[in-house]
């Protein structure tokens, strides 16, 4: 007994002199996710208490002391018009966005793969990604200057014949706007997932192609396709994982009041009550709400993709 | 693929069409880009009567003169460059230490670890709970709290991760039978290796911060500690919203052509840094990102 202690002892000691560095390095990033991560979640807990910032002398007393209310915000939220509105305004532009803009990335991925002179694949990878590096305030400021009463696409419209419209105040023009805005910042960075995968693709299999007398296009749909098939997969179930936070970074910058009916989601409503109104508990409440419902999407998600594809994130 | 290169007439068609197309996109990224930059450099009636397109009309750098004169620029530029620089610089040593170990298979604790890194990318805390874990710790109006929600980024550590698993393990290993410890290995030999992929999510770690502007949003409300993009939000929309009032208006000058001008000038260091930086991240990057 003494002996296999001992010498299971000596066996820690000489594992931990082999790989103490492995644990040295990795405390830092452990202070950031337990502290900045994990530690946080203990905030939850207003989700089911009546918060007041002046039951205590600071506010994590104010937290712990604020009263229990149990489901008491739930059901004001379930029961209230606007989260369904909330709800509506998320899905919907989430729809939109995954509709119209999923394609394009791997359509310009399978353009650029056909493109044979390297310069000018490569310039336009440089033009395509570029928009992807700017911030969504700046991208607010340029469609905002080029879409106002005089600006250069109303002036478009006007010479067109077709006559103005006010995307940044019209309801429905707004969410085009955000659909459009999100595909010009990332439909050609998106193309990159893509790209990688392609390179994946066993070359002997287009020439068995060619042999078999396939042209370009056939080539595409038989073998370049079915290549790329399980990164498709990913990326489209892992969209679906993601559907209740619309691209709330760049609504919370391009949205104003007059829109507020048709553009405003989760994640904007919670910012303007929670930080806005001061209300903690109702937003902590709906923000629960919305990160249980994404949590469980993205990993059965994930958990399908494994199943049918053999790939997932982790 | 060159081998079945064809030259039938209808794929000549096709190629066109692809080039064509292709050619498309690019402008369509491009132009409002230099639209802007042409509004910027346009005289005050050009750019009021929206007769700008794509080139300046009037030449002026008045409107530039205008944005780098204003203090409160130059203050949240200043803040934006700390943060973005400070940020950057820990963001990496943090991802690059704690990627390390993580790609090891013999590191006991690893599958623990990872598990946590990856429920705290899936499951979000709520921007509540980490107001009150900011204001608990002194932190709101500072520098800090903007640079500490980004100095980890799961994605990031899974793509320095997977490209450590690459590393052939002899190399490691003749290190080590010449006598190089650990911490050395990693040091003089693991690093340098790993260049283009620190360059990768260095570029991406600077862009995040640079155009940050969420966090500051929650935490921020003095101006003094707001980042450059939160000036420009404020710019452009009150700008907007009180153009008969603006300042600018009496210094001879029109909003929209200033609010171009601070777009410029805020979008530059990216724009400048990024195109050297491409050719790392279009090889390395995505096989990290998507594992196979």
């Amino acid at each position: 007994m003494q002996t296999t202690l001992s010498r299971r002892r000596t066996r820690l000691g000489a594992y931990l002199r082999a790989n103490w560095l492995y644990y040295a390095l990795s405390v830092p990033g452990l202070v950031y996710v337990i502290g900045y991560k994990l530690l946080p979640l203990v905030g939850l807990q207003l989700a089911f208490k009546d918060f007041s910032i002046f039951a205590g002398d600071n506010i994590l007393e104010s937290m712990f002391v604020s009263p229990w209310v149990g489901m008491q915000h739930f059901e004001k939220i379930f029961g209230s018009a606007d989260f369904w509105r909330l709800l509506r305004n998320t899905l919907t532009i989430s729809l939109m966005k995954l509709v119209v803009l999923f394609p394009i990335p791997i359509l310009v991925a399978l353009m650029l793969n056909e493109v044979r002179c390297r310069p000018f694949q490569r310039v336009t990878q440089t033009l395509i990604y570029m928009p992807h590096f700017i911030s969504w305030v700046v991208i607010h400021g340029i469609f905002l200057t080029m879409l106002s009463a005089n600006g250069i696409l109303n002036r478009v419209l006007e010479a067109l014949d077709l006559g103005k419209t006010s995307f940044y105040t019209d309801p429905i023009a707004f969410r085009w706007l955000l659909v459009f805005t999100e595909g010009w910042k990332e439909s050609g960075w998106g193309a990159i997932v893509y790209l990688a995968a392609l390179t994946g693709i066993d070359q002997e299999l287009y020439e068995a192609a060619y042999v078999d007398g396939a042209g370009r296009l056939r080539r595409i749909w038989h073998v370049t396709l079915p290549g790329i098939a399980p990164v498709i997969s990913l990326m489209l179930l892992l969209r679906l994982g993601g559907i209740l936070e619309a691209g709330y970074g760049q609504i919370l910058i391009m949205y104003n009041p007059t829109v507020y009916s048709t553009a405003d989601v989760l994640q904007t409503y919670i910012y303007r009550t929670g930080l806005g109104k001061l209300d903690f508990s109702s937003a902590t409440a709906l923000g629960l709400f919305e990160s249980l419902v994404g949590f469980v999407l993205i990993v059965s998600c994930n958990g399908v993709s494994r199943k049918a594809f053999g790939r997932s994130l982790w | 693929m060159a081998a079945v290169t064809q030259k039938s007439g209808g794929d000549r068609v096709l190629r066109v069409i692809n080039v064509a197309l292709l050619s498309l996109l690019g402008l369509v990224c491009l132009l409002p880009f230099v639209h802007m930059a042409a509004k910027s450099l346009s005289g005050r009636a050009a750019v009021s009567a929206g007769r700008v397109a794509f080139w300046p009309i009037d030449w002026t750098l008045s409107t530039y003169r205008y944005v780098l004169q204003d203090d409160l620029f130059w203050r949240t530029f200043q803040n934006s460059a700390f943060i973005t620089i400070v940020g950057t610089l820990l963001a990496l040593t943090i991802t690059t230490m704690a990627a390390y170990p993580l790609s090891k298979p013999g590191f006991k604790g690893r599958k623990v670890i990872l598990l946590l890194y990856v429920f705290s990318m899936l499951f979000y805390g709520g921007m509540i709970s980490v107001y009150i874990l900011m204001r608990a710790l002194n932190l709101l109006n500072t520098l800090w709290c903007q640079i500490i929600p980004l100095v980890l980024s799961q994605y990031n550590l899974f793509i320095m991760k997977t490209f450590f698993e690459g590393l052939p393990e002899a190399i490691e290993e003749s290190a080590r039978i010449d006598g190089a410890g650990p911490a050395r290995t990693l040091v003089s030999i693991v690093l340098p290796l790993s260049l283009p992929s620190l360059a990768t999510i260095a570029l991406f770690y600077a862009v995040a911060y640079w155009n940050g502007y969420y966090h500051a949003m929650i935490f921020v409300t003095r101006a003094d500690a707001k980042p450059l993009q939160l000036y420009l939000y404020e710019m452009i929309t009150t700008t907007q919203n009180l153009y008969e009032l603006d300042p600018a208006q009496a210094a001879g000058l029109s909003s929209s052509g200033i609010q171009a001008a601070a777009i410029v000038v805020s979008s530059i260091p990216i724009l400048i840094v990024y195109p050297f930086l491409q050719k790392y991240f279009v090889h390395g990057l995505t096989i990290g990102s998507v594992k196979g």
